[in-house]
């Protein structure tokens, strides 16, 4: 049994200042999240290596691969790298790409051919052994970097944004192959993605980098239930809204907006309620709902038969509404609207 | 009055281009004109002749061989630093591109010279490099392998350095990556580095004479059997300079047919 990945990244490059705990158990994959320029891809580059960890420390299945002032090079650590760009060697044929790093590291010829093949035929392309990178798909591009990454069975895979580069019916496929992979690979994954599908479809854990921080680690569940930044309540499609609490139901964001729940927490609060739990009308509603406030139509957005309606005014929120309400109420960017969310469905929980 | 406009600045332009052009072409169509190609074959065959291509093919082959093996581990760590070093030493390499011949060949002598800086280091042992085929080759190299470091550089700057990322992460030390990867994707660019590099040492005359002096069948290259055989025999040096003429001619086509489009 091997040990798993226990990291700290920590360095600064350009404008980024970079300090980030990773932790993961052999077999487990851990989806990376956060916006752009936020520190995904540099925290990667720096497990494998190829960017100096400066500060920073990095335990992989029991051995020490970086300590301040002793870090091995990439060629001496055991990791596998996939990127968004398959990146394989466009002068090799497929099988050799993939038979590369068992070669490297001194398997004979014919033993890393034999690994090689097995290796593609996993990944389903047994009969693209010869074919040259231009010759393959992006789908199958992108699966033949996998096999190379894990040919020479590495004790940490770092896949960053290993599906971004495909359209979207190729991503479905190359997906469940990842899946289907990874369900196999007893090392440690870490996943970079920004598609929330793949963080919740292949990472057993979650951790999101925001301006070089964790700004939240926890289960995919964890996160759906309770994300802990408007980043994550972005990825997980949640309205969020930092606030402070108190014990008699009413939460007051941080731009004065009061509002009102029926499982108050005190204190400094995250509120979160579903977009399906807002409702839309063109006139002030009348009955339960404690929650309701006047705005302004931003944006509207399908997903097959819902819609997302995106509003602003004293609080910004998103709407989920079915096709029939649009056509219903007649909403359309710019039209005022109000919006009531029931204090049953807001909920509060510790900041 | 806009087409007399035109009309005028197309003549403003276009007499001194043409002027450029027949300055350029004029002595090779001369060349070629004058060229009895019949006796070609004959001339070649001539005991001057014979030798001294001999010579240039074993000289210029042999620089060859240099700049692939010295100056593409060169090209290799010139194309990875950002060190600040690394724009002297590329400046460095571009003098000899530059520098007149002659002042090479006396560069070469105070360098490989029985009282230069390294040949007096080597007289008491009986090795002296001027005025020897060695010399000749050390010649050509100095003028040659700056064409081929700058070329391959060139080439290996363009590969995407994520790349050599991959490829560590897979175990590759940089001896494997450059010998199964990049190499393999540079070799249009060692194609053309290494036909400049050989065109050029196939001209070179100032620096060899001036180094290697003119011995015949030592180091008498084509170029020098030409310029001797200018006052001799005008005839068989024009049959020489046409092969050569031919010779440059086809290591342009194979450059531009293949590798520069």
């Amino acid at each position: 049994m091997r040990g798993g990945l226990a990291a700290h990244v920590r360095l600064t490059r350009g404008s980024l200042d970079l300090d980030v705990e990773l932790a993961a158990e052999p077999g487990e994959v851990v989806g990376v999240l956060g916006p752009n320029g936020g520190g995904k891809t540099t925290t990667v580059l720096a497990l494998a290596g190829v960017v100096p960890n400066a500060a920073g420390r990095l335990r992989v299945g029991g051995e020490s691969w970086d300590e301040p002032g002793t870090a091995r090079p990439p060629e001496q650590r055991h990791v596998g790298l996939m990127l968004a760009d398959p990146l394989l060697f466009p002068n090799l044929r497929a099988l050799d790409n993939v038979a590369f790093g068992l070669r490297s590291r001194g398997v004979g010829r014919a033993a890393a051919r034999e690994r090689a093949l097995a290796e593609l035929a996993r990944v389903g392309l047994g009969d693209q052994a010869d074919a040259r990178p231009r010759e393959l798909s992006s789908g199958q591009a992108a699966r033949v970097a996998l096999a190379r990454a894990l040919a020479p069975d590495p004790a940490l895979l770092l896949l960053d944004e290993p599906l971004s580069a495909l359209d979207p019916d190729t991503r479905a496929r190359t997906r469940s192959d990842l899946a289907h992979r990874l369900a196999d690979y007893d090392g440690t994954t870490v996943l970079v993605t920004h598609d929330p599908l793949d963080a919740l479809t292949l990472a057993d854990r979650l951790v999101f980098i925001e301006a070089g921080r964790v700004t939240q680690a926890g289960t995919p569940g964890e996160v759906l239930r309770e994300p802990r930044s408007p980043y994550a309540a972005t990825v997980v499609g949640l309205n969020l809204y930092a606030a402070e609490g108190d014990t008699r139901g009413h939460a007051t964001t941080d731009t004065g907006t009061v509002l009102v729940t029926t499982n108050p927490t005190a204190g400094p609060v995250w509120v979160a309620f579903s977009p399906s739990a807002v409702s839309l009308h063109r006139r002030p509603p009348e009955g339960s709902p404690r929650n309701s406030w006047e705005l302004r139509i931003t944006d509207i957005t399908l997903h097959g038969q819902s819609a997302r309606v995106g509003l602003a005014g004293p609080i910004r929120l998103t709407a989920e509404v079915t096709l029939e309400s649009i056509a219903a109420l007649g909403l359309r960017v710019g039209l005022p609207v109000w919006a009531a969310v029931k204090a049953t469905e807001v909920r509060t929980y510790p900041r | 009055m806009r087409y007399a406009a035109g009309l005028r600045s197309r003549l403003t332009l276009g007499i001194p281009a043409g002027l450029a052009l027949l300055l350029l072409v004029v002595p090779l169509v001369a060349l070629l004109t004058r060229a009895d190609w019949a006796r070609v074959p004959a001339d070649l065959a001539t005991p001057t002749v014979l030798p001294a291509l001999r010579l240039s093919l074993l000289t210029t082959s042999t620089t060859a061989v240099l700049c692939l093996l010295l100056g593409t581990p060169l090209a290799w760590f010139l194309a990875r630093s950002d060190h600040a070093a690394t724009r002297w030493v590329r400046a460095l390499l571009t003098v000899p591109l530059v520098l007149p011949p002659v002042v090479g060949g006396v560069a070469l002598l105070m360098a490989w010279g029985r009282l230069g800086l390294i040949g007096q280091h080597l007289s008491p042992f009986g090795v002296q490099i001027t005025f020897t085929t060695v010399a000749v080759v050390l010649a050509e190299t100095f003028v040659a392998m700056p064409f081929y470091v700058l070329a391959v550089e060139g080439a290996m700057r363009g590969l995407d350095p994520r790349l050599e990322s991959v490829a560590r992460t897979l175990g590759a030390s940089d001896l494997r990556y450059l010998r199964t990867v990049a190499l393999p994707l540079v070799l249009p660019g060692v194609a053309s580095g290494l036909a400049l590099a050989w065109a050029r040492a196939l001209g070179e005359f100032g620096a060899t004479l001036t180094f290697a002096g003119s011995y015949p069948g030592r180091t008498q290259t084509a170029p020098l059997a030409v310029y001797a055989l200018l006052e001799q025999d005008p005839a068989v040096a024009i049959s020489v300079s046409i092969v050569l003429l031919v010779v440059s001619v086809l290591v342009l086509a194979l450059l531009r047919g293949r590798w520069l489009r």
